[in-house]
């Protein structure tokens, strides 16, 4: 994959501009994946792919041929992505839902018994890691992003952003910290009530 | 080990601590921090990602439609050579000028600067001559006046006396060659008479006695010369003047 990048980059500087086409269908799910995650919007998710394919494009001279295309891209898509997230907290249009959307996926907790009170307590849950994720700053929010979920390292989640290392996890421990007030009573009140459903099983 | 603050688990979870095993061992000792860390690492797996909506196999397709009309192609690079042809030729014309400025300014230097050393010069060729008899003069009239006072002074003349007349002979010799060249009577007469009485006190040998300076005062008349080589200075003096006035007008 990495010889097959390097052979279309070639193609592309060459001025064979179609080649990037074929790039960008190697790296663009992998690129959608990360900008939803971060953004937790389709049309910005889409919006950032756009964006950093526009970018590494006319970046694409000063592109390293030792290093990994798929790397540097994403690299590109957290800025991106950081962009719109600047950009969104400079207009107060940071989604935060009050209302739970069914078409949006729910938080899969570890209890399999689903019965109206698991769901209320799962769309609670899902509004308030919602709520919680809005209030955390655009760096805040991608460190957690690229430290929690792409399970990316400290360094990686540095060089994306641009700062030290120690930065970036102090970063993820703010973002940890936030996420936790926020979800801490809630969780407590989940294990009260698992607590009280199995002392009446044990009841009865 | 105190509890474990909410950064070290935090550090914990993610595996990132540096002392893994240590806070390890501390969660199996403490229950306290055992029942935290469960919570919290309870919490945190529960914080899952929203599934990411499916994008088809042509949403690659669509996004370079999307993008490419507002792409320029590249250019192919061309091969760069170390040297082309207008570089070379700006760097030879550089390297001309250069040159050409330095040769003007050896030329220009050539034509404005004064020679600080002129041996060909008759006057201070003039010069040099007459400092130097001055100062051959200015010896020998010194050795003369020991010489005619030391008659009464002891038995025998001191050894350094002797050493300063074989020093002035050889000079002497030089000076006097170079006066007859010149046609110079008067010089020539004074520089053999004084050559005479040099050799008499240098070849007299170590012990030479009172009486024996006695007689070379009489024979070789050493008053009359110390006399005439007043004279002769005298004039080199005044020749020195004229010289240092000359030169003074010349450069002004």
């Amino acid at each position: 994959m990495r010889n097959d990048d390097c052979a279309l980059i070639r193609r592309v500087l060459a001025g064979e501009k179609d080649a990037y086409g074929l790039l960008v269908a190697h790296h663009s799910q992998s690129v959608f994946r990360v900008a939803f995650r971060i953004t937790e919007n389709q049309a910005d998710a889409d919006e950032v792919v756009q964006e950093t394919f526009l970018r590494g494009y006319r970046k694409l001279q000063d592109f390293d041929a030792r290093s990994n295309f798929g790397t540097w891209v994403y690299r590109i898509a957290i800025n991106c992505a950081l962009d719109v997230l600047h950009k969104q907290k400079s207009q107060n249009l940071v989604p935060i839902a009050e209302e739970y959307d069914s078409e949006l996926p729910t938080v899969q907790v570890a209890d399999g018994a689903a019965g109206p009170d698991r769901l209320l307590l799962s769309r609670e849950i899902e509004t308030r890691r919602r709520a919680a994720m809005g209030q955390l700053t655009p760096i805040e929010r991608i460190a957690f992003v690229m430290r929690h979920l792409e399970e990316r390292s400290t360094e990686e989640i540095a060089g994306a952003l641009g700062v030290a290392p120690n930065a970036a996890k102090q970063a993820v421990f703010r973002a940890v910290k936030k996420l936790r007030q926020s979800l801490a009573p809630l969780w407590v009140s989940h294990e009260a009530l698992n607590r009280r459903r199995n002392d009446r099983a044990l009841l009865l | 080990m105190k509890h474990l603050t909410e950064e070290e688990m935090i550090g914990h979870f993610y595996s990132e601590d540096l002392c893994q095993a240590e806070v390890e061992i501390h969660l199996q000792a403490c229950r306290q921090c055992a029942h935290a860390y469960e919570e919290f690492s309870k919490l945190l797996r529960n914080v899952q990602a929203p599934g990411v909506p499916l994008r088809g196999t042509e949403y690659g397709a669509q996004v370079w439609q999307s993008i490419q009309g507002s792409l320029q192609p590249y250019r192919p690079m061309r091969k760069r050579r170390i040297f082309s042809w207008p570089q070379f030729a700006y760097a030879a014309a550089c390297l001309l000028f250069l040159a050409g400025a330095f040769w003007a300014g050896r030329f220009w230097e050539h034509a404005h600067s004064k020679p600080l050393v002129a041996g060909g010069e008759p006057q201070t060729k003039q010069r040099v001559v007459l400092f130097v008899l001055d100062n051959h003069f200015d010896r020998s009239e010194r050795l003369l006046i020991h010489l005619n006072h030391a008659g009464g002074e002891g038995d025998y003349v001191d050894f350094p006396l002797q050493a300063e007349a074989q020093q002035l002979l050889s000079d002497n010799q030089l000076y006097r060659q170079s006066a007859a060249q010149a046609n110079d009577p008067l010089l020539d007469a004074a520089l053999d008479h004084l050559e005479r009485v040099l050799l008499e006190v240098a070849n007299s040998g170590h012990q030479l006695t009172s009486r024996d300076i006695a007689g070379i005062q009489q024979e070789m008349n050493t008053q009359g010369l110390l006399f005439q080589i007043r004279i002769l200075r005298a004039r080199i003096s005044e020749q020195k003047t004229n010289a240092h006035a000359m030169r003074k007008g010349a450069n002004t």
